[in-house]
Order: C-alpha cells, then structure tokens, then sequence
C-alpha cells in the first residue's frame, strides 16, 4: 500500500497571463485510488493534461514513476510507461462497434491478416463482464448505447492488456454528464478495478463520490496543492472549506429597481440535464447561475435560448411566449444571447467581423432588398470602437480575431438589436484578462441601460462581479438562491458542492 | 463587376504578401492565367483559333454547362448539394418537346415545364429539410426518380419538332458580337445570381446557412427555409438549362442532361478557389470558358480523335486549380508545425 507508483515534486505550469499550477507535490501509492478535487480553475485538468503530455509544464519538475525517472509533459513516454487515460469525452467512435472501439487502442487479434472476429467479440465481452457490463450487445454501434455504457467501452479499452506494464489509470470526470443511476453502475466498475489492485487517479469535485471510492485526497486551490489527506482523516464540510477560495471580489455596479418590470421568466423548464427550473429577470438584474457540471448549469442557457429543444415548461421574453428551440421568436421578442460554443454555434468563421456583428439584423443597413455595403461597414466600425474589439479591419475574417476579440463581436451582434433580454453563456470562457473586465462592463452597462441579463458561468468569481443574484443549480433543479450581501463565491462554491441528503446514501 | 468585389476581398485584406508567386497571386486567380495562356499559345500555333466562329461557337457551346453550374452554386452557397440538376434539364427538355408534338403552344409548354422541375426541386427540398437526409443522397435520388419521369414522358424516344419561329430565333439570332441570344439570357441569371448573393440581405443569409448552419440559426436565420428555397430555384434554373438545350440544338435526347452534371460541379468548385475563395457566380463562369478554351486549342492541334482530351482536362485543370487555393493551408499548416516542434 505505501509504495509510492507515481511521484510529482514542483510542477508548474505558467500560461501567459495565468499561473495554473503552481509548485504542485502529488504522491499516488501503489494499489490505491487517489482523489484529485478542486474547483473550476484551481488547475486539476492542467495537471492532468501535463500527464498526458497535451501542455508541457514550466520549469523543471521531477518525476519518477515506479521509482524511475520519468519525463513529464511527454505523451509518448507516458503511454510507455503505462499511463491510461479516460477523458471526460471518452473519445469513441459512434459509428464503431464496442468491439472495434476497444481494440483501437491496442490493436486487433489476426489470423493470417484477417481479423478474428469472433475473438475479438468474445474478449471485448469479456472485457466488459469483468467491470460489470454484461448487459448489452458489443457488436452494436456504441452511439446507440447509454452514456453509463459508453463510460464502461472506454474504461475497458483503456484497461486492454492492462498486465503487459501497465501502471495507473487516470479518471477524468468520468461522471460529469451521467445520470445519478449510471454513476452507481460506474461506481461498481470502479470499486472491481480496486479490488484487482489497479491504482487510479480520480479526477473530480463531485465529493460524494470521492468519499464513497477514494482511498487519500489532494486538494488543488488556485493552482496550489493545500494538502494531501487520508480520506477518513476529512470529513465533507471540512474538504468543502479546504477546496474554497477566499478571494474578496465584490459587486462593483448599482442596483436595480425591485419593482421592475419582469422581462425574463421561464417556468419549470426541463431538459438536457435541467429537470425543473423556474426563474423570473426584472429589468435592470443581473442574475447569475451556477452549479457544476451536470447539475443543469450547462443547459439552461441552451434551453432558454434554442439551442436544445426543451421537453417542458413554459418562457417568456418581454412578455411574449417563446416556442422550444425557436432562437428567432427570441431575438423577435427582444432578446439577444451569446452561446458558450463560441466556435460552433457563435462564429460564422468564413465571414467578416461586418457579417458577423450584423448577422442578426442584416435588413438594417438595406433598401430595397439592396445592401447598403458602406453603411454596414460604418455601423461595424461604430461597434469595434464601441466595445475596443483589436481587428485588423472591419472586413477581415472573424476567425483572425484573438478568442477575447471574437467575444467582443458576438456581444455587438446581439447589443445592436438594443435588447431587453439578454442571456449569456460563459461569456469569458478562454478570455484573457483584460478583455474579461471589459465585458464585465458591457454586462453592467447592459443592465444600467435597463435590460435583464442571465449569466450562466462556471467562474464563481465571475457570478459575484457581475450578479444582483445568483441561482445555484444542483441535479437540474435549483438548489439555492443567493441575493445581495450573500453573494460570495465562499458561498456559491459550498452550495454548488453540497448535496442532497437521499443522494449521499445512494452513493454511499 | 468583378473588381467592385475584390476591393473587400476579406481573405486577401488578410493575407500577408509574400513571394512573387503569392504576389502574382496564382492561387486566386489561376484560371485567369490559365486562359490567357491558352489564347496567347493556341492563337499563336494554330490559325483558326482566334478566328470569331471558332471563339463565338466556344462561347454559345458552354452556355448550358454554364447554366447548370449556376444551378449547383444556389444550393451549394447554403452548404446542399443538388446532383439531380442534369436530371432536371431532360425533365424540362421533355416536357417542352412531348408538349410541343401535341400542339401545345411554347407559351403554355414552358411555364409548364419550368413548374415540373419546381416541384421536382420542391419535393428533394422536403426530403432534404423535412426528412433530415443528406442532401448529396437526397438529390442522387431524386434524380434517378426524375430520369424515369422522362423517359415515361418520352417512352425511352428521340423527339424532334418543329419549333415555332419565335422559340428557334432565340437560337439563331446572334445580337452582338455574333453571340446567340441564349448566351445574353445566362449572363442576365449569372449577373442576377451575383446580386442576389452578394449585394442582398438573402444572400448573406445563404451565405451565412453555408457558413455554420446552426450559429446561423441561432442568429435567426431561416435556414430550412433558405435550404428548401434553393433547392426549388436550382431545379427551375436547370429547367431554363433545358430551354437552352432546345434553342441550341433543337432536339429531346435521353442522354442530354446527365452528361452535363460533372462540367458543372467541377466548374463551381474549381471557380470556388478563384476570386473570393469561396463558392462565386463569376468564379465558376471563368473556371468554365478557361477549361474550354484549353480543351479547343488541344483538339485543333491534335486533329480527329482526341474525344478523350475534354474530361482528362476537366478532371486534371480542377485538380490543379483546387491544390493552387489550398497551398495557403498548407504553408501555414507546415509553418504551425515547424513553430512548435
């Protein structure tokens, strides 16, 4: 048990900019699962993409694994020395069979040239009967199957030939999108990989599940490691306090008018992974929300705004009801709304930064049906000085725009249809700093102008910059509500990590 | 027209200058230069080449193929393909001829005809929107589909018919520079087109459909709509393409429109890698007139027998024309690597 199989000594890693890990120790002991938690930002995925060697770290940390020296940031090496990996997106091929999506990784079993099918089928089945996945055909597409399912495919092809030197399996939020009832079957795989003395580093700040598999936990905050414990020797309140920021950010624009009028309301929307959300945005609030991922946080903007269909629930803009996965009644009725796929469903990537900023309302800069090209020129320009977007000119492609750039564009796209409703969606997401306040500004001018916003963010600091109020989501429903001086990211963090009691026991 | 366009050239506004073959700039341009150098080499070596029948014959012989390509660039611009615009132009074909051999007046026979093909292009479009089929499937289907309309229409016969004088004029009158009229009329579609495309609101819309169909609709574009509507529009402007087909040789085949189709999507792809790097009217107009004033210079100099030059030519000019426009990928691909390594 206390062998140690992988050891880290000062890795840090320095993005411009942005320090993501900063002198960070890890020790995982042979035979064991060890939990690595923290909030978004706090540089767990970092470290777990330095491992796979996707970032090279900055500086010279040691490692060793298995007591030899070992290169980190150096995918090659770490696929020689035996490191498996299952990413968050598992990266299998719908149209591929379970079978073929196994033995990708490490090839197929021939006779005379020729696949052996019926041996391949017969080890993926076993394969997967031994993380206890017996239940479904393998020779079926695995795009067909259960996200519990496609979690199992990716976990057993990353355990194929697990005894030819293989060393640890590292798990990265494996369960972010899985429903409660799937967690508990990959929880069951888990638990037979320990009882096979396989070591694994579990990647997640989900802590029920860290309690209920992990056997030491290393907490991440800010990019520094704050401790390394025994799981027993914590309890969950006291990991929560530990995995806590106790940055002072604070609300930094006015208030609004209470008496409002409400231009936003959804009611008991459901779908994708919200289940059942009501909430109403007076003119001039911010509101913001929040939750991890899974907890619905990441679908309420696309329900809102059209981008998945919502199974249930009713949505009003300016007091006009909106139709599932309509985006047009949206931005008819008075909304605007940036997405937080920016590069698939924001940029149109061929086009100009003109195009791109007039897209919504193109008939603007036209007379009789004829477009008024210098027009639409001036109105961009007015736009990029506006908002202080860096371009080269207003007809260069928006994809030579830095992302922070690209941002800017988006928000004039939807701010010169003068919104009422504005609804956004990580808005930040992979901006640099300075562009980050700037749209914070927009955000508050937005609201002092007299529009109401919604802000979904995973950047806790972020909801308390810009919030009146902020909803936390949790299991797709809200969780907890949190109004003015309670808007802290101390106290939007440890409502986002809390759960419900009746879940705690199932996972324990 | 084409320079108006090219003073807001988006990719060259961001293209840095390089060597003096990025300067001369090969790769937008290429079948510019490919054509003068046929004129210049061609007029040179062979006599008849440059003599107005020889020029005007090149021209009015294009005229359909030109057509045809204005078809698939409609759909092509909102990112759909149409293989079913050959198939489109016998069906309008037929139709005007079998009308014509009942004694039906062109004035009804072509609005008629124009309708079919419509509602040809009506039904891939629903096939296409409604029932969420990849649109190259859709219309290869539909095509097949349409091709047994003709032949039920024709029962698997050449017709020949006296066409009234007003219809066969528009194949014999030769208004200005002893160009046939029907060579006037695509030039009116293709400058239409180009307007549409480029200077309306619409166009911009398909634009943006082909672009990123889903950031589009997020936008608010209607892009099923714009979809289904250049679905219609293309079949009808391969209907026109049939029309051209009667004025010029005066005759229904079963094999006239297929062999029309590889021309016409070659063309608009090989025009998309010229003047604005992307699908473009005029692009896919040059890229057709180019290839066939190499493939006469080729076939005056090598006599009878050279039957095979015209799609070896075809298929190796698009090949070329397409690795020319994409040579900036890859420099800056190799550059990116060499970067990092």
């Amino acid at each position: 048990m206390d062998t140690p199989l992988l050891t880290i000594e000062h890795l840090s890693k320095v993005f411009p900019g942005q320090v993501a890990l900063d002198d960070v120790d890890l020790v995982v002991r042979a035979g064991t699962t060890h939990a690595l938690v923290g909030q978004n930002g706090s540089g767990k995925s970092t470290l777990i993409k330095i491992l796979a060697g996707y970032h090279q770290p900055t500086g010279e940390p040691v490692a060793t694994l298995l007591g030899a020296g070992f290169p980190l940031g150096d995918g090659r090496a770490a696929e020689a020395a035996g490191i498996r990996f299952v990413h968050q997106d598992l990266g299998l091929v719908d149209m591929l069979s379970s079978v073929e999506n196994i033995a990708m990784g490490s090839g197929f079993l021939t006779r005379r040239g020729r696949i052996n099918w019926k041996g391949e089928t017969a080890r993926a089945r076993e394969d997967l009967a031994a993380i206890g996945f017996d239940d479904f055909e393998v020779t079926m597409p695995v795009g067909v199957l259960a996200p519990s399912q496609r979690t199992a495919v990716a976990l057993a092809r990353a355990l194929r030939g697990w005894e030819d030197g293989a060393s640890l399996l590292v798990l990265d939020e494996p369960t972010a999108s899985l429903p409660d009832d799937d967690v508990q079957r990959l929880f069951d795989a888990v638990r037979r990989l320990k009882a096979r003395g396989v070591a694994i580093l579990y990647v997640s700040h989900h802590l029920d599940e860290v309690f209920a598999i992990a056997d030491e936990v290393t907490i991440l905050r800010d990019g520094q490691r704050v401790t390394t414990q025994p799981i027993g020797d914590v309890d969950k309140s006291g990991l929560i306090e530990l995995m806590i920021g106790h940055k002072l950010v604070t609300r930094r624009s006015g208030s609004f008018d209470p008496a409002g009028a409400p231009l936003l309301r959804a009611a008991n929307l459901a779908g994708g992974n919200v289940r059942n959300v009501s909430v109403t945005v007076l003119a001039g609030e911010v509101v913001g929300v929040a939750g991890i991922t899974g907890s619905g946080r990441e679908h309420l903007v696309p329900l809102i705004t059209g981008q998945i269909p919502s199974i249930d629930g009713d949505l009003e803009i300016n007091g006009r009801d909106i139709a599932p996965y309509a985006p047009r009644q949206l931005i008819q009725a008075g909304g605007a709304f940036v997405t937080a796929d920016r590069a698939r469903l924001g940029n149109l990537p061929m086009m100009s930064v003109t195009a791109n900023t007039t897209m919504c309302d193109v008939k603007r800069n036209a007379r009789h049906h004829r477009l008024l090209h210098p027009k639409e020129r001036v109105e961009a320009r007015e736009w990029i000085e506006r908002l202080g977007t860096k371009t080269s000119a207003a007809e260069a492609p928006i994809s030579t725009l830095s992302g922070g750039n690209q941002q800017k564009v988006l928000f004039a796209r939807g701010l010169r249809l003068v919104p009422q409703v504005i609804v956004l969606d990580e808005p930040t997401r992979g901006i640099d700093v300075g562009a980050k306040e700037e749209i914070h500004s927009i955000i508050d001018d937005a609201a002092a102008g007299g529009s109401a916003v919604l802000v979904a963010s995973t950047d806790t600091d972020e909801l308390v910059r810009v919030s009146h109020r902020v909803i936390v989501l949790r299991q797709g429903r809200i969780a907890a509500e949190l109004v003015g001086a309670d808007v802290t990211s101390a106290n939007i963090e440890r409502a986002q990590l809390q759960s419900d009691h009746n879940s705690q026991d199932g996972l324990r | 027209m084409t320079n108006a366009e090219l003073d807001v050239d988006p990719i060259s506004a961001a293209r840095p200058q390089g060597s003096w073959m990025s300067r001369l700039r090969f790769d937008r341009y290429s079948a510019l230069y490919l054509w003068g150098a046929f004129v210049v080499f061609f007029g040179l070596t062979q006599s008849a080449y440059l003599s107005t029948a020889s020029v005007s014959l090149t021209f009015g012989e294009k005229t359909i193929v030109c057509v045809l390509a204005l078809a698939f660039l409609v759909p092509l611009v909102t990112d759909t393909f149409d293989l079913s615009i050959g198939a489109n132009l016998n069906l309008s074909l037929v139709i005007l001829f079998k009308l014509r051999s009942e004694g039906v007046s062109m004035w009804i026979a072509s609005p008629l005809a124009l309708a079919a093909c419509a509602t040809a292009g009506f039904i891939s479009g629903y096939v296409v929107v409604k029932l969420k089929v990849n649109s190259f499937i859709a219309t290869l289907a539909m095509s097949q589909v349409v091709t047994a309309m003709s032949l039920l229409i024709s029962n698997n016969r050449q017709i020949t018919e006296k066409m009234p004088k007003a219809f066969k004029d528009i194949g014999t009158k030769r208004p200005l520079f002893n160009l046939p009229m029907y060579f006037y009329f695509m030039l009116l579609l293709a400058a239409i087109l180009w307007y549409v495309f480029e200077h309306t609101p619409l166009g911009r819309y398909m634009f943006a459909t082909g672009g990123g169909r889903e950031a589009a609709r997020l936008s608010g574009v209607n892009v099923d709509r714009l979809t289904w509507g250049s679905l219609v529009v293309s079949a009808m402007i391969a209907g026109f393409g049939g029309f051209v087909f009667a004025w010029k040789n005066n005759i229904f085949q079963n094999s006239a429109g297929p062999g029309f189709l590889f021309p016409a999507v070659a063309a608009v792809f090989f025009g998309a890698s010229q003047l604005k790097g992307r699908a473009n009217v005029w692009g896919a107009l040059i890229a057709v007139f180019a290839l066939a004033f190499g493939i006469k210079g080729l076939q005056l100099s090598f006599g009878a027998g050279t039957f095979w030059i015209e799609p070896l030519f075809n298929g190796l000019s698009l090949l070329i024309a397409v690795s020319l426009a994409s040579r900036q990928g890859i420099i800056k691909i190799r550059k990116r690597k060499a970067a990092s390594a």
